[in-house]
């Protein structure tokens, strides 16, 4: 499969959901009739198109774009570095308005670097805890935003 | 002249007190901190530097972004020169005689004509930005919702024309960028729109949080595979950070000659800075009496480009500006900075506001001069940061962006689209689905929108007035044309 097949693959699908969906919004009875519906009923032919046109560039065996390469098994382990940063972060903003920012902050940091900065933990516990005092100090001393509190900062006289 | 003379004054004095001061040189230096760093470019620097804006006052925060952006184009070809290898697109070019200058043992002299060369740039590329910004400004204010949806579709459609790569893969950002922007509760009818029953979409789509995303998480997984790379060089062979007389002399005709054209790119949309410095360096090596030198070690190589570089800059903010509409990336992610601090950039901010508008001007003119002393005399000191490696940079990235996002507005459910974003950016990066139109089109589809709707209203829906209205067919004309001359010429180019 080549990078313009799948590409046009997916902008038909989306395009098609998207259309669809917009059909299905109120119809407006009063004032800007077209309303709502028309302009993301525009952009959803214009997908279903754009898609249909990217898989017929590819037709002429000779010109057709680069193949897809994920590289899943090439790059296997960026990939699980990137699956497990990816759920590091939603973690990341589910924990920090209960623990604080400080310690969400310093531990997440921690994660990210064991992950990236392999086999360095001294160094790695360094980083986190810098990160997350000077990040607060700059963020909530000295530019004033409201960090979510925890048993850390709660304790701090400012 | 006069007018334009008074605005200068009302923008030096917004410009001059401690505290900008203090931010164009603390913005100017971590940009170009950022813009050296390999592989992180000034959309990323911008990107995760978001948040110490929050709290500024609008001028504040302007200037300061402003002073990250031109701080990063000083610093994008600090990585050329000493390690051959590019801090961002618009420093390719900055390798190929760079580079082996400081093979030749003139990384010194390398480093100053590229602060130099960047300075004239900006400062005559700044002086265009005064007399063009007022014009521009005062014939947008004419403009009805007609005119308005038309611009748009002509600065989005120029933003896949004019820049390389697949047309039809940048018309698919586009449209994921104009869905992504209709996300929420519509604000002309009060229609809640594809959320698909998840109630915390109900506001929208953030678009920073996507910028977030793309531009700093995503960054992050591209640089994943290449941790490894240990980066070294020899300060001791670096010499003496001056260029002398003559060689000045060699590089002033091609710099004030490069300057004009990278300008004339940066306002155009969609052409940023990696254009402007491949076309100034194919016409120096025209132009040249002795080409054959290009590539390996000609100084006019290395200043001509950076000239371009900064003068593109300085163009691409005209638009921004005046319009309220981002040419590149970078001013992309400055105009959602600003929006989030209430500042909305288009003909009013001049009419309404001209201490924002003429400040930033104005701190730009002096934060050329600052950072001219930041890129001289503490070049040696500042290039010993190339050799921070990209184990320890990813994850500070990574952190400033995550926090960036969550202090937007305080929820956890912005992280959740943040991670998302970043793993579609990163397929479509695999796709080679170029990303900054997504960003432009999300971010300028709300507007996009109601224009549209407001002039079909004003025509009682008929979409003649598209056409009716002279500018607007115009460019509605221009975006047609640019589309047809972009696959022409790419078929022509897949025919060779």
């Amino acid at each position: 499969m080549t990078t313009n097949i799948l590409t046009g693959i997916i902008s038909i699908v989306l395009g098609l959901v998207y259309s669809i969906t917009a059909l299905r919004l109120p119809h407006m009875t009063m004032g800007d009739r077209l309303g709502p519906k028309i302009f993301p009923y525009f952009v959803g032919i214009v997908t279903i198109i754009t898609g249909i046109a990217m898989i017929l560039q590819d037709r002429n065996p000779e010109k057709r774009s680069k193949k897809v390469d994920f590289g899943f098994k090439e790059h296997k382990n960026v990939w699980i570095k990137i699956g497990l940063l990816t759920i590091a972060g939603i973690v990341f903003g589910l924990v920090i308005d209960g623990l604080g920012y400080m310690i969400a902050t310093a531990l997440f940091m921690f994660f990210v670097s064991m992950l990236i900065n392999r086999g360095k933990l001294v160094q790695n516990i360094v980083i986190a805890v810098l990160f997350s005092v000077v990040t607060y100090f700059v963020f909530g001393v000295a530019l004033k935003l409201s960090l979510p509190r925890g048993i850390i900062e709660t304790m701090l006289p400012f | 002249m006069h007018s334009i003379l008074m605005n200068l004054s009302i923008g030096l004095q917004t410009a001059f007190t401690f505290t900008n001061i203090l931010w164009v040189f603390i913005g100017g230096t971590l940009g170009t901190i950022i813009g050296m760093l390999p592989g992180l470019g000034p959309a990323t620097g911008v990107a995760i530097l978001i948040p110490i804006t929050f709290g500024m006052n609008p001028a504040t925060a302007l200037i300061t972004m402003a002073a990250v952006y031109y701080g990063a184009m000083f610093g994008g070809s600090r990585a050329s020169i000493m390690l051959n290898i590019p801090g961002d697109a618009s420093a390719i070019v900055s390798c190929f005689d760079g580079y082996p200058m400081t093979k030749k043992g003139k990384a010194g002299t390398a480093l100053a004509i590229s602060a130099i060369a960047s300075f004239i740039g900006g400062m005559i590329g700044m002086i265009f930005m005064i007399f063009l910004s007022q014009p521009v400004a005062s014939a947008a204010l004419r403009f009805g919702p007609a005119e308005m949806f038309s611009l748009m579709l002509f600065a989005l459609v120029a933003t896949i024309t004019l820049s390389e790569g697949n047309i039809l893969k940048g018309l698919f950002a586009i449209v994921v960028g104009l869905m992504l922007s209709t996300i929420g509760i519509d604000p002309l009818a009060g229609v809640v729109r594809f959320t698909y029953g998840i109630s915390s979409l109900n506001e929208g789509i953030d678009f920073l949080v996507v910028i977030i995303g793309v531009y700093a998480v995503t960054e992050v997984y591209k640089n994943l595979k290449s941790i490894d790379t240990v980066y070294n060089f020899d300060s001791k062979s670096i010499g003496k950070v001056r260029v002398s007389k003559e060689e000045f002399k060699q590089c002033l005709v091609p710099m004030l000659r490069s300057t004009p054209l990278g300008f004339v790119i940066g306002v155009l949309p969609g052409m940023g800075g990696t254009i402007a410095t491949f076309m100034s360096y194919a016409m120096e090596k025209n132009l040249s009496k002795h080409p054959e030198e290009f590539g390996k070690g000609t100084i006019e190589g290395l200043a001509a480009p950076e000239a371009a570089n900064n003068a593109c800059s300085c163009g691409a903010m005209v638009p921004l500006l005046t319009l309220g509409i981002p040419g590149s990336a970078t001013t992309a992610v400055m105009l959602g900075a600003l929006m989030l601090l209430g500042v909305r950039p288009g003909p009013t901010l001049f009419a309404d506001h001209p201490d924002i508008a003429w400040g930033v001007i104005a701190s730009m003119l002096i934060g050329n001069i600052i950072l001219l002393f930041i890129n001289l005399p503490l070049a040696i000191p500042l290039v010993q940061l190339l050799r921070v490696p990209q184990r320890i940079m990813l994850p500070i990235v990574m952190g400033l962006g995550l926090i960036g996002a969550y202090f937007l507005n305080y929820s956890s459910f912005d992280l959740i689209l943040v991670m998302i974003s970043a793993l579609v950016g990163y397929i479509f990066v695999i796709l080679e689905v170029p990303l900054p139109p997504l960003v432009l089109a999300l971010i300028l589809g709300g507007t996009t929108e109601q224009s549209f709707r407001n002039a079909m209203v004003l025509s009682d829906g008929n979409p003649a007035i598209f056409f009716q209205k002279p500018i607007s067919a115009v460019f509605i004309v221009l975006a047609g044309v640019s589309l047809v001359y972009a696959l022409v010429r790419r078929r022509k180019q897949a025919a060779k």
